[in-house]
């Protein structure tokens, strides 16, 4: 089996596909390690109910379909709910370390639109802890591994995946797996627009292959800005400032010293939703309340240097070395940065197969879970429920079925769109395309949209996909990021055209879709999710009914009545077993 | 492809005279420095110099790099000959200065910036991982003072900066004699876990070459993480191994935590010298002057449980250090102790003090 993708998602499948006697190929662009996962800061959410012992799944589940504006998948989100607390426990079994309450369980912290402290961190490098206990799970078990690999083709025989074709980063070799399942797990597409918080892997790649080869992409107008980018100095723009900043009880402020955030949601102020933030902190800049640079103040001197330098030791260190700041002595300035797609490939619950057999998704590759909006922390839970889930259910579909037979056609093919950038007479530099790209993304399919500035985007895009073809790059196969850039950008092209279909369709404002020329919610369009698919090689959109609740569970949603906000201090109570599912 | 910088979008470039950069260029085959000039702007950092070339001037300029935020720790590099992170280092440090770019040299080239680093992955794999009880229960209880140690292992990005520095790496063509800093850390960070129930200091001893660490504490200066690599993991693991493989008296004695037992300076491993081998005392830093092989200097590795000593012998060729060994040498075959290498000076330091005042000495004799 074909493991694509080592970050938290597709290492959680490896293992368990592994575990269950399955031999498994993890594939990644980047050395081990090294995935988006590890930028994850601020925790993992599991109602282990150590802190605030009135938590449990049924109300982590209605925070996310409520954070998701009931578009979820509710079978996705119940899962996770239910099955995360296991998850993180055990995570630490391979090796992890969470912070501690003082009784020796896992401490958890406030986040945005929990109800209650749930999120199980390291101090800001939750990411990190969890990247190096799957990596070291992953060495243990012997889990063979390709760095620095490119996969850029699923193959297929007749309508099933058989395996996969790309190239070796390294020498520029090409190279081909012939896997009886594949899993992608090759996260967002944050790379798509110019602010992001995103490193070069996120272009979206994976869920591309899956679409190009026939896959259902859901939700791809859903993508989250988190709300707290760092501003300034410019050449840091875009880098994430944990939620964790306000998690720990950090006041958001305008140029006036005004805290706005307890007008836009008196009830949860800073912690309220990301879309939410993320919308009123554009506000405040548009109203000319904005900081200096365009943003908003960020400030934390009131908990103390001495839990900032415990609680937030990256982030203090990151504003000292990168921005002259001493967040201890003076605020931060933060603006929304792109950070996740909440769309992503349509997978079935249970199972995280895709609509084309031998093809699974997990983790932000996959979507469904966080509908039109994701709450901090359920990325990682969610990386290691379907992680498993697809893992397990994968390693049970290739007992019943034969390798397939590679279709030389198709690799021949791949081969040479692959070779175009070295060869061909084009003009186009690869990584000025992606910043008009980028730039366009931003321009037309930010944070603000509206028909207008969407179908300018769109022709922008379509335009681009043109130039894409006249590519040229100089050098040789040979660690070569230009032409590596190339064939990424061919992905993004195809990913940006199904963004944008799907926001000029939407025309509602919902999450973190929110569009100028409808600011309201559509009720209509509640009901239904948008899927772009391939037909032909072009984008093509359908929508589908969003998946109807059982009744016991929508009885949990009956009373609009949030559940009470937790109480502080927790009161000490005995511990609860947790039994663990093995 | 600094999208995310505004210089690559031509907006606010030109805050103050162009940057210029000298980038390492070339492959096995050989290569050199290239020269470009960069358009400076406020807070910006080497790996957006970088990206500039990429983007405008090099679409193959090949370089890893990842989160830009000095969490993955892809972007190692040799800047103006010192191994730090590319996102991390500021231009606006070298002012009138050019910028020297090189890949780290500890490690064979591929091209440009990157090099081979599978080697760490391969020690990675030889050190046993997490090992708990199988009777403990799930979930675990740990209590935050038995934790909070682990952390600061744990914060490790596996940059191999200090793979890159550690001169036992990087000054020996083979690598197998030690697994470096890193995996000190690592190790570290599984024997200190509250909850690991397996010893490791056989390893340590053996394979993983522990005693090669002659603690100049070069690793923990270039730690992008302010690990105390040295001092917070070489020396604990030192202490433990040598109370675990040689002395099982004084582990009794220092049954205490061995972080609290641990001396700040002193012997790690008591050499127990055989009658005539008078009174000297060896432990594992020490540099030492041996009295056949050309009265050569050689540093203590090990001290072999019968009081002979692993040394490995100093051989200069020009300025460049070649260690050589391990070669075993009885005590009586050892001339004089100078102590501990850290306060006799950190390596070419060492042995241009050293070797003239000794040469100095022989003169007078």
């Amino acid at each position: 089996m074909l493991v694509i993708g080592a970050g938290g998602a597709g290492m959680r499948a490896a293992i368990e596909a592994a575990a269950a006697g399955a031999r498994v190929a993890v594939v990644c662009k980047s050395l081990l390690g090294k995935a988006h996962t590890v930028m994850a800061e601020g925790g993992i959410a599991a109602a282990l109910a150590n802190v605030d012992p009135e938590d449990n799944w049924q109300v982590h589940f209605q925070d996310t379909m409520r954070g998701g504006q009931m578009i979820n998948n509710w079978r996705m989100a119940e899962l996770h709910a239910r099955e995360s607390p296991d998850r993180v426990y055990e995570l630490e079994t391979y090796g992890a370390i969470f912070d501690r309450t003082p009784d020796g369980r896992i401490l958890q912290r406030a986040f945005g639109a929990h109800t209650y402290r749930r999120l199980c961190h390291v101090g800001d490098r939750t990411g990190l802890e969890m990247i190096r206990s799957l990596q070291d799970r992953i060495v243990q078990l012997g889990i063979e591994v390709h760095m620095e690999v490119t996969l850029t083709k699923l193959l297929k025989d007749s309508d099933r995946v058989i395996g996969a074709f790309g190239y070796n980063r390294i020498d520029g070799a090409f190279i081909a797996f012939r896997s009886k399942a594949v899993i992608i797990a090759t996260g967002g597409w944050g790379r798509l627009y110019q602010v992001t918080s995103n490193s070069w892997e996120g272009t979206g790649d994976g869920v591309a292959m899956g679409f190009e080869a026939g896959a259902e992409v859901l939700d791809p107008e859903m993508v989250q800005f988190h709300p707290t980018g760092m501003v300034w100095p410019p050449g840091v723009r875009g880098i994430l400032v944990t939620e964790a900043v306000r998690g720990e009880g950090g006041y958001l402020t305008n140029r006036e010293g005004k805290r706005f955030m307890l007008e836009v949601d008196p009830k949860k102020k800073e912690l309220s939703s990301r879309d939410v933030v993320a919308r009123a902190i554009y506000k405040e800049v548009q109203a000319g309340r904005g900081t200096e640079h365009g943003g908003a103040y960020l400030d934390v001197r009131h908990l103390g240097a001495e839990k900032i330098k415990k609680k937030l030791p990256s982030m203090y260190e990151q504003f000292l070395r990168l921005a002259d700041v001493d967040i201890t002595k003076e605020p931060m300035e933060v603006a929304p940065t792109i950070h996740y797609a909440m769309g992503g490939l349509r997978v079935e619950a249970e199972t995280g197969a895709t609509t084309i057999p031998g093809l699974y998704a997990a983790g932000e590759a996959a979507a469904g879970l966080h509908g039109a909006n994701r709450l901090g922390g359920n990325s990682l839970s969610d990386l290691l429920v379907f992680g498993r889930r697809a893992g397990a259910a994968s390693a049970a579909y290739l007992r019943d079925v034969a390798l397939g037979t590679i279709d030389e056609r198709q690799v021949g093919d791949e081969q040479q769109l692959l070779l175009l950038p070295l060869v061909g007479d084009g003009k186009e530099n690869p990584y000025l395309l992606q910043q008009e790209l980028q730039q366009a993304m931003q321009d037309g399919a930010g944070l603000a949209r509206e028909e207008k500035s969407l179908k300018a985007c769109l022709d922008r895009v379509l335009e681009l996909r043109q130039r894409s073809a006249r590519i040229r790059v100089p050098g040789s196969r040979k660690y070569n990021p230009g032409w590596h850039t190339a064939r990424d950008l061919r992905f993004m092209l195809t990913i940006a055209e199904a963004i944008v279909r799907a926001a000029i369709e939407r025309r509602e404002s919902r999450g973190a879709h929110w569009r100028l020329d409808y600011l309201e919610k559509d009720p209509a369009l509640g009901r239904v999710n948008f899927i772009a698919y391939n037909d032909g090689g072009r984008v093509k959109l359908k929508t589908r009914p969003v998946p109807e609740m059982p009744p016991e569970l929508a009885t949990l949603f009956a009373d609009a009545a949030p559940p009470p906000p937790a109480s502080q201090p927790p009161a000490p109570r005995p511990p609860k077993p947790q039994p663990v599912r093995t | 492809m600094s999208t995310r910088s505004p210089i690559a979008e031509g907006r606010g470039a030109g805050s103050g005279s162009p940057i210029v950069l000298q980038v390492f260029r070339g492959d096995t085959d050989g290569g050199r420095e290239q020269r470009f000039e960069v358009p400076s702007l406020e807070g910006m950092v080497v790996l957006d110099a970088v990206h500039y070339i990429q983007a405008h001037f090099a679409n193959d300029l090949a370089c890893r790099w990842n989160c830009k935020a000095a969490k993955c720790g892809s972007c190692s590099a040799e800047i103006n000959g010192r191994p730090r992170l590319m996102c991390k280092t500021r231009v606006d440090e070298f002012v009138g200065q050019e910028i020297h770019v090189g890949p780290m040299r500890a490690f064979p080239l591929i091209k440009d910036l990157v090099t081979d680093v599978s080697w760490n992955y391969e020690v990675n794999k030889q050190i046993p991982g997490f090992t708990p009880a199988a009777s403990e229960p799930v979930p675990y209880r740990m209590l935050p003072e038995d934790t909070e140690r682990v952390y600061e292992y744990r914060k490790c990005i596996e940059c191999f900066l200090c793979q890159d520095v550690c001169h036992v790496l990087r000054n020996h063509d083979d690598k197998s004699a030690y697994y470096g800093p890193r995996y000190m850390v690592r190790i570290a960070a599984l024997e200190m876990h509250p909850l690991d129930t397996r010893k490791r200091t056989g390893l340590l001893h053996g394979k993983a070459g522990i005693g090669m660490c002659n603690i100049t504490k070069c690793c923990q200066e270039v730690c992008p993480e302010h690990i105390k690599i040295t001092d917070n993991a070489i020396i604990p693991l030192k202490e433990r191994m040598a109370t675990d493989v040689y002395d099982p008296v004084v582990r009794i004695a220092r049954k205490i935590n061995p972080f609290l037992g641990a001396p700040a300076t002193g012997d790690w491993q008591e050499a127990k010298p055989s009658g005539a081998a008078g009174p000297q005392r060896f432990a594992v830093k020490d540099v030492v002057r041996l009295k056949t092989r050309g009265r050569r200097l050689a540093r203590v590795g090990s001290v072999l449980p019968d009081g002979k000593l692993e040394v490995w012998v100093l051989h200069m060729n020009g300025k460049v250090q070649h260690w050589d060994g391990p070669k075993v040498v009885r005590t009586s075959d050892v001339a004089n102790n100078y102590g501990p290498l850290d306060d006799v000076g950190i390596g070419a330091k060492l042995v241009e003090q050293y070797i003239t005042e000794d040469h100095e000495a022989q003169h007078r004799e």
